[in-house]
């Protein structure tokens, strides 16, 4: 109780600071089109109380996230886990991960549809290919960063490859995997909205560019907060999960 | 009975200029229930004979056997300590000292039982639920002679397990490891840099040179068991670890 307060006392303060500041300049802006910050606020309440096509957009929108991070998930982490015991997968791998480390995605995103359609498939697509590769270099730096000492002792002791990988690989690579997990995670909400901005209008993506559009830019504000404060749910999640499956893991905290 | 014999391990490839030749012919037995000590300069091989015979790393020429049985891998007789303890971080004491039992397959109660006992025995009692980290040095290490021990091994096979340790703790773990020892007085083979350590505990010492490592004198230590904590004084212990120190300067200054 005591550290929440230490915490949030300053945060808080930090917000109220950023909504006087905003506020002030408004008000002496002769831009009419930027909404207030309760105006902003009439608008989140709006769009989830009485907009029954924000549901649905969200409900659309989380498909492709829902389907993608899965997909980058479980191809991601076992991908990872190989490229860090087996040299001549992590040779084959390493040029590719870089191309996919500095690769811009949203300038490919024509190609994708024009390969794929305009349906689910090339959104997933997209959103696998914006968290993937975050998931695989935490998977891997974290098998990496296992002690080699820990390897040998459980050698000593007579351990099998099997037993090996459970008992020290994936135990030992779990903090950097939930890095990866969560990076991954902000990576796939990006592409999920970044897709539907771009060219496929539907879900969030086509209710944004609707307000803008329209020129409601309280609605556009309050969209883009109703995306944040779903990832920062989501993300709040994946750090309780994690402290149920890696007590041991350092406290790394960005949600 | 731990044989060596003619032993010679090359990392990399000599032919091809690019390897080193780490051990070069070494030679020498540890009878059962005996304590070698073994020290030398860095660079003598002393830990890559450690894990030659732990089964950890394989060599090219000449033979080590155990009870006349080649060494090809680890074996259930033997048991290692790590100098860095090699303690797993994210389980407890308990979940550290029984893994080499379950990783040896046997049931969950029967290893819990054991490690228990051997907990007790290291002075560990009530700490079981403790993680590595909320540890001192010397209590991990008791937790990593705990584990060794917890599988019954006859041999003993220790890498510098005090050498990251200061030397107090240093001190209290050695008078209980010779405690330990002379309950069940198993085969150890104890690799060390330190000269009192090595003439204190060590039934025989033996004294490597470096580059290539060789086996250069194998010492008696003729103290008396049970060896009481003062025995540094005797001077018997004095003239062993003189006689260590002008070998070892020896080799020193011949390298600088």
């Amino acid at each position: 109780m005591k550290t929440l307060a230490r915490d949030w006392g300053p945060r808080l303060a930090v917000l109220a600071t950023a909504v006087a500041l905003w506020e002030y300049f408004l008000s002496r802006s002769q831009n009419f089109l930027l909404p207030t910050f309760a105006h902003i606020a009439t608008g989140l309440f709006h769009l989830i109380f009485l907009e029954p096509r924000f549901w649905e957009a969200l409900y659309i929108s989380n498909q492709a996230l829902i389907f993608g991070y899965a997909v980058a998930v479980v191809i991601g982490i076992p991908l990872g886990l190989m490229a860090a015991r087996l040299p001549w997968m992590d040779r084959l791998l390493n040029p590719y991960f870089a191309v996919l480390l500095v690769m811009p995605v949203a300038p490919l995103i024509p190609i994708v549809i024009i390969a794929l359609g305009l349906g689910l498939a090339a959104r997933v697509f997209i959103v696998v290919s914006f968290a993937l590769v975050f998931i695989t270099i935490n998977t891997r730096a974290g098998v990496r960063s296992i002690e080699p000492t820990l390897i040998e002792m459980a050698k000593s002791f007579g351990a099998t490859e099997s037993q090996i990988w459970r008992r020290i690989i994936v135990p030992g690579a779990l903090p950097a995997i939930f890095v990866g997990l969560r990076i991954g995670l902000g990576r796939a909400i990006t592409g999920m909205v970044m897709v539907e901005l771009i060219l496929v209008a539907s879900g969030l993506g086509r209710l944004l560019l609707e307000f803008s559009g329209r020129m409601q830019s309280d609605m556009v504000f309050a969209t883009v907060l109703a995306v944040i404060i779903e990832a920062l749910a989501l993300l709040s999640v994946m750090q309780i999960l994690e402290r149920k499956i890696a007590p041991w893991a350092p406290d790394i905290s960005i949600g | 009975m731990i044989q060596v014999k003619n032993l010679t391990k090359e990392f990399g490839r000599i032919d091809n200029g690019g390897g080193v030749l780490a051990l070069s012919d070494i030679d020498f037995q540890v009878r059962d229930n005996e304590f070698v000590t073994v020290i030398g300069p860095s660079g003598c091989g002393k830990t890559t004979l450690l894990r030659i015979i732990a089964g950890l790393i394989p060599y090219q020429h000449g033979e080590v056997s155990i009870d006349s049985h080649p060494v090809v891998g680890p074996g259930p007789e033997r048991a290692v300590v790590f100098q860095n303890f090699a303690l797993l971080p994210w389980t407890d004491v308990l979940g550290n000292v029984t893994f080499g039992l379950d990783v040896r397959g046997a049931t969950k109660s029967d290893s819990q039982a054991k490690a228990k006992e051997l907990i007790k025995l290291v002075g560990l009692e009530g700490f079981e639920q403790r993680l590595p980290k909320e540890l001192s040095g010397g209590m991990q290490q008791r937790v990593g002679l705990a584990r060794a021990l917890a599988v019954s091994p006859r041999i003993l096979l220790m890498d510098e397990p005090f050498g990251a340790l200061d030397e107090q703790t240093r001190r209290l773990l050695q008078e209980q490891l010779l405690q330990l020892w002379e309950r069940e007085r198993k085969t150890v083979v104890f690799i060390t840099h330190s000269m009192e350590e090595a003439v204190m505990l060590g039934d025989r010492v033996m004294l490597m040179t470096p580059r290539p490592g060789k086996v250069k004198e194998m010492i008696d230590i003729p103290l008396k068991r049970p060896r009481p904590p003062d025995i540094e004084k005797s001077p018997a212990f004095v003239e062993i670890k003189e006689y260590l120190w002008e070998n070892l300067r020896a080799m020193q200054t011949h390298q600088s």
